[in-house]
């Protein structure tokens, strides 16, 4: 300490230092009577848990989602209403029949190891490493079939089919710019980057001590005027859920997002003064709580009995009295939060509250009589085993569908057990699940239900072998329509039959929350919340 | 009726005693008490102890917890009796060759028997059951497994002391088979000891369930005090009652086993008292 003093003292850019100090100081006095923002100061946030490694273009983990886009840019970012903003492209532009789409890049950018970013940096990450090595990359630009670089500032994304879902894959969670200079001609899975990441984003990866905290510091050559706001982010890794709610009660940490803080916990904190919970930030992520059913057997393959099921479910007692109010009924076969793109249409067979003598008037009429028992049918539900909630929603099922004559046994397993039954033996009746929507159904709905999604082995797709052709001609035309109108009518149709079919029944829109102590500022201020870069995030002290 | 003169001469065993007998008696009359599936909701949830109609509150699906105690009760006791039949059952058989025979016979099954005694209980049934599915028969098959091993050796004991006294001897003179004495002469005179060390295992077996069913491992069909417990335990800050009344019921019911068992032990060793 004394001898860094020491040295700092007989340097001579100290005078130097003092004058950016002093300026800095006026800077400050001045800016914090226009507006409150200050800068400076370090993030404590909980990384839950430890992220397997820092390469975002290779795995779409999410502890590897809350640190690496705070190295990384995307193209694109999201405000909260979903709409694209700029970041590393500037401007964009998508041609009249969807084919070619040209970015304008921003001047001046550098990697945090001082070289330049140049449009060969993005032709180089979306040809060589997203299309080849991202587990949804292949999904999200399988119609680029290649990139132009006029110069260094435009890349020209030459399409075989329109493809308007691409333009929402474009942030740094879902398609992080990498360097090309330290990976081209190098194993990308093996390659040093995916642990020492360089990135063009707000901040530096400094250091990662395995099993504690992984330490970013402010890039002071960021391309954005003026920003990142803080000094340093700390990403603490704490395996122990109680210690977390501990960290975050006591103040020794400042954010903590996807259910970091467990929600029994969140009741309790929320009243504190000091912390505050949004349910913010979630929007690209859409998680759906949902029962899939084998179609292909009896009971199941009676359509009658799934909309029955539908109908009699009570989905506000399972957020009331589960989930501790966090949640939204679902509606329909996609997410509200499709609403803002105007994909979303609420459907027929999801009741507001659950109508048990509808459901069993429905099942009277399809001729599935009760026995002496009121037993019209005898099933085992699978439950996911990712905890205690899912236990609950499970006894919760058994109970109400005992009301329209529907015998239920619980079943739960270990996961791998679980995985293997549902998605690779196909050895289940009904499964309660839960998926990821996305910020697109090409991505995150279409795996559910299209005939070539039956993909026995895989996890979380059509394991209901769902398979209808009405369904697989939509979901191909939807994927492909570049009127936002057009499309909105493609998928409201698509809803519709779904809400008929019903091969899987959706629950409840599913919330995360994102605890934070109220000292921090602007943390949640796109659509990606947690994965986002936090450039414009600051300690109000 | 000596017996039970000695069993009554421990005042703690009566007590013990006593509210086994309640806890039995609330098994049997669960289904009178509480006629509903006790995983049924039948109101407000979370409802304190007392309100909406429910005796010890309700849980947070609206579940009657005292139903589900009633109901509890007859799972704990029935896994209890049923695990420790099973354990006995396979501990003396095993106990009384090892004993009786000796020689290789004896190394064979006390390796054997070490073998079990040297892996952690618990941690052995969590894995048995997670490895078959979690189902009554898997619970009560794991709590057997972890505990028999205990019993084996304590029958081995007494068959070695028992083997070469006279009256076993003069039972080989006069041409008995090695099973007629082992059935009709050896354990009859060693019961006192298993029946005591067999009522304990009941209550070891109650808890070992509860934990089991704590852990979530249960049989998820099944209600018990550890499910209910497991199930409460998230909402403890807010809803005490839920974890608590289940856990007083298992205190209640090992603390009376256990009573029991050291009051049967005083009844069937007399000499052992009076020593002391």
């Amino acid at each position: 300490m004394v001898r860094c003093t020491l040295k700092s003292l007989t340097s001579e850019s100290l005078v130097k230092k003092l004058c950016t100090a002093a300026l800095a100081v006026v800077a400050v006095a001045v800016s914090s009577q226009a507006i409150s923002q200050s800068a400076g100061g370090t993030m404590v946030m909980i990384a839950q848990p430890e992220p397997p490694s820092l390469a975002p273009y290779l795995s779409t983990s999410g502890p590897i989602g809350l640190v690496a886009p705070k190295i990384y840019n995307g193209l694109l970012d999201y405000d909260l209403d979903l709409n694209p903003v700029p970041e590393l492209a500037q401007s964009w532009e998508v041609s009249d029949d969807g084919l070619t789409v040209t970015f304008k890049l921003q001047e001046g950018v550098t990697w945090h190891d001082g070289e330049p970013f140049t449009s060969a940096d993005v032709q180089f990450t979306i040809m060589e490493v997203l299309k080849q090595f991202h587990p949804r990359g292949p999904n999200s630009f399988r119609e680029v079939s290649s990139i132009d670089t006029p110069d260094d500032t435009t890349a020209i994304f030459n399409l075989d089919n329109p493809a308007p879902y691409m333009m929402r894959a474009l942030s740094a969670y879902e398609s992080p710019i990498v360097p090309k200079h330290l990976l081209e001609g190098k194993d990308i899975r093996e390659a040093e980057l995916s642990g020492k990441p360089v990135g063009t984003g707000p901040f530096k990866f400094v250091e990662w001590k395995k099993g504690q905290y992984i330490r970013l510091d402010k890039n002071e050559d960021y391309w954005k005027e003026g920003l990142p706001l803080l000094d340093r982010i700390v990403a603490r890794i704490i395996p122990d859920a109680s210690t977390r709610t501990a960290a975050m009660e006591s103040g020794e940490v400042h954010y903590g997002a996807f259910g970091a803080i467990p929600n029994i916990d969140v009741v309790r904190l929320r009243d504190l003064d000091d912390i505050g919970v949004t349910t913010d930030g979630y929007a690209m992520i859409n998680p759906m709580a949902l029962i899939e059913f084998d179609t292909t057997r009896a009971p199941f393959d009676n359509k009658a009995l799934r909309q029955a099921i539908s109908m009699s479910v009570d989905r506000q007692f399972l957020i009331d009295n589960i989930w501790f109010g966090y949640g939204k009924p679902a509606t329909s076969a996609m997410t509200s939060n499709y609403e803002p793109l105007g994909l979303y249409k609420a459907t027929e067979n999801y009741p507001a509250a659950p109508d048990v003598e509808a459901a069993n008037a429905l099942l009277d009429e399809a001729g599935l009589e009760a026995d002496a028992d009121g037993v019209r049918a005898t099933a085992t539900i699978d439950l996911i085993p990712y905890g205690e909630d899912w236990r609950r929603l499970g006894e919760y099922m058994k109970q109400a569908m005992a009301d329209i004559g529907v015998k239920l046994e619980l079943r739960y397993e270990d996961v791998p057990t679980w995985l293997k039954r549902v998605y690779a033996d196909y050895d289940f009746e009904l499964n309660v699940n839960y998926f990821y929507q996305l910020p697109d159904p090409v991505i995150g709905v279409q795996r559910h239900y299209g005939t070539d999604q039956i993909r026995q082995g895989t996890p979380f797709v059509n394991s209901a072998r769902y398979s209808n052709p009405q369904v697989d001609e939509l979901l191909a035309s939807g994927a492909m329509e570049v009127d936002a109108a057009r499309r909105g009518e493609i998928y409201a149709e698509l809803q519709d039959i779904l809400a008929e079919d019903l091969p899987v029944v959706n629950l409840f829109e599913m919330e995360f929350l994102t605890v934070f102590n109220q000292k921090l500022k602007d943390h949640t201020v796109s659509a990606m919340g947690a994965y986002g870069s936090f450039d414009r995030a600051w300690i109000d002290d | 009726m000596a017996f039970w003169r000695r069993f009554c001469r421990n005042r703690s065993a009566v007590i013990g005693l006593v509210i086994l007998c309640l806890v039995i008696l609330i098994a049997i009359s669960a289904s009178w008490l509480y006629p509903e599936d006790p995983f049924k909701l039948v109101g407000r949830a979370m409802s304190p102890p007392g309100e909406n109609g429910f005796l010890f509150g309700s849980d947070t699906l609206g579940r009657d917890v005292a139903a589900g105690m009633a109901h509890g009760a007859r799972v704990s006791l029935l896994i209890g009796l049923l695990a420790t039949s099973v354990a006995v059952t396979l501990g003396v058989v095993l106990g009384a060759l090892a004993g009786y025979f000796g020689g290789w016979i004896d190394d064979v099954l006390m390796r054997l028997t070490e073998m079990f005694q040297t892996i952690p209980s618990f941690i052995f049934a969590i894995l048995i059951v997670a490895i078959m599915k979690p189902s009554i028969n898997s619970v009560v098959l794991a709590i057997a497994v972890v505990s028999w091993p205990a019993v084996a050796r304590l029958v081995r004991g007494e068959f070695m002391s028992m083997r070469n006294r006279e009256f076993v001897q003069a039972c080989h003179i006069i041409g008995m088979s090695d099973w007629r004495i082992m059935i009709r002469e050896i354990l009859p005179n060693c019961l006192s000891p298993i029946i005591v060390t067999g009522s304990l295992m009941v209550a070891t077996a109650i808890l070992i369930e509860s934990g089991l069913a704590f852990l979530g491992l249960g049989d998820p069909n099944i209600i018990s005090w550890g499910f209910q417990i497991g199930a409460g335990r998230t909402v403890l800050r807010s809803a005490w009652w839920v974890c608590t009344f289940p856990g007083i019921a298992i205190m209640l019911t090992v603390l009376a086993i256990n009573l029991v068992g050291e009051g049967l032990n005083d009844a069937l060793n007399p000499r052992l008292r009076e020593r002391t």
